[in-house]
């Protein structure tokens, strides 16, 4: 009988696309919910979620039309996998779920869903928010934002904003 | 069935064909998305390749840059980025024959 060697961490559960169509964050998570619970097993307490979606302006404040997202197609998912893959090896997270907009994205539409499932809140919180900035700076996507007629592309991300100090 | 031999008499390889990938502000700019292009370095880097292309112009005026402004840097401009064969590289990395290099503008997901 082969003795058990101390059990390395369970191998977390990965789902990562992109979708040309618009997505329904909240439908994608029950999906995956309960494709990870199919086999009976209690789910993971703690869930972090964010849910970015198209602004009705553009960056100078103009009304937007439409968010156009570009990408570098086998890069871009390459890269998801691999953001994914590093940020669930630096926290102890059971689940990762990114969904992601490729196209053109209307205003209120979700662009990007990131939800991270683990025992303890933590982890979820961080992965999650560590995950979406990564993939901000490090996927390979390019937005443009369409105004009466006209498209500007976008040349860096917004800021992410600070906690107040007080 | 001897073991090969280095055969001192060989011709250097000759500089490789890359297919060269652009995107979003830079593709426009340019006027394509890609090319097969042969190195006129050897070896070539994609700095090389991004002087050959003559991608720098490009730049400046899509991000307006004031006419008749040049980059005094050496290397590639703020912002972009290089890929080979779809991974993250240094803009010194030695390219080869076949690579796909991308040159990619600032990103901006999520």
């Amino acid at each position: 009988m082969p003795t058990t060697a101390s059990s390395a961490a369970p191998a977390v559960s990965m789902s990562v696309s992109l979708h040309p169509d618009p997505i329904d964050p909240c439908q994608q998570l029950e999906q995956w919910q309960a494709q990870l619970q199919a086999g009976g097993a209690e789910g993971p307490a703690a869930t972090s979620l964010f849910i970015g979606r198209v602004r009705g302006r553009t960056v100078s404040g103009a009304p937007l039309d439409a968010l156009e997202l570009e990408h570098y197609p086998g890069m871009t998912e390459g890269q998801l996998q691999r953001l994914t893959a590093a940020c669930a090896r630096r926290h102890p997270v059971a689940a990762v779920l990114v969904r992601h907009r490729t196209g053109l994205v209307l205003c209120g539409d979700a662009i990007v869903v990131v939800a991270v499932l683990a025992d303890r809140r933590g982890p979820a919180q961080r992965c999650c928010q560590e995950l979406l900035e990564a993939l901000k700076h490090d996927a390979p996507f390019w937005k443009r934002e369409w105004s009466s007629g006209m498209g500007e592309w976008l040349l860096g991300n917004t800021p992410l904003v600070e906690a107040p100090t007080t | 069935m001897s073991a090969s031999q280095p055969n001192y008499t060989d011709p250097p390889a000759a500089a490789p064909t890359v297919r060269v990938r652009l995107f979003a502000a830079l593709r426009e700019a340019m006027g394509w998305s890609e090319q097969q292009v042969a190195a006129a370095a050897n070896p070539a880097t994609p700095l090389e390749l991004w002087q050959q292309l003559d991608l720098a112009g490009a730049w400046l005026a899509a991000t307006g840059a004031p006419a008749g402004a040049a980059p005094a840097g050496e290397g590639l401009p703020a912002g972009i980025r290089v890929a080979i064969n779809q991974q993250f590289a240094e803009a010194h990395t030695p390219l080869a024959d076949g690579d796909e290099l991308a040159f990619l503008p600032p990103i901006s997901g999520g």
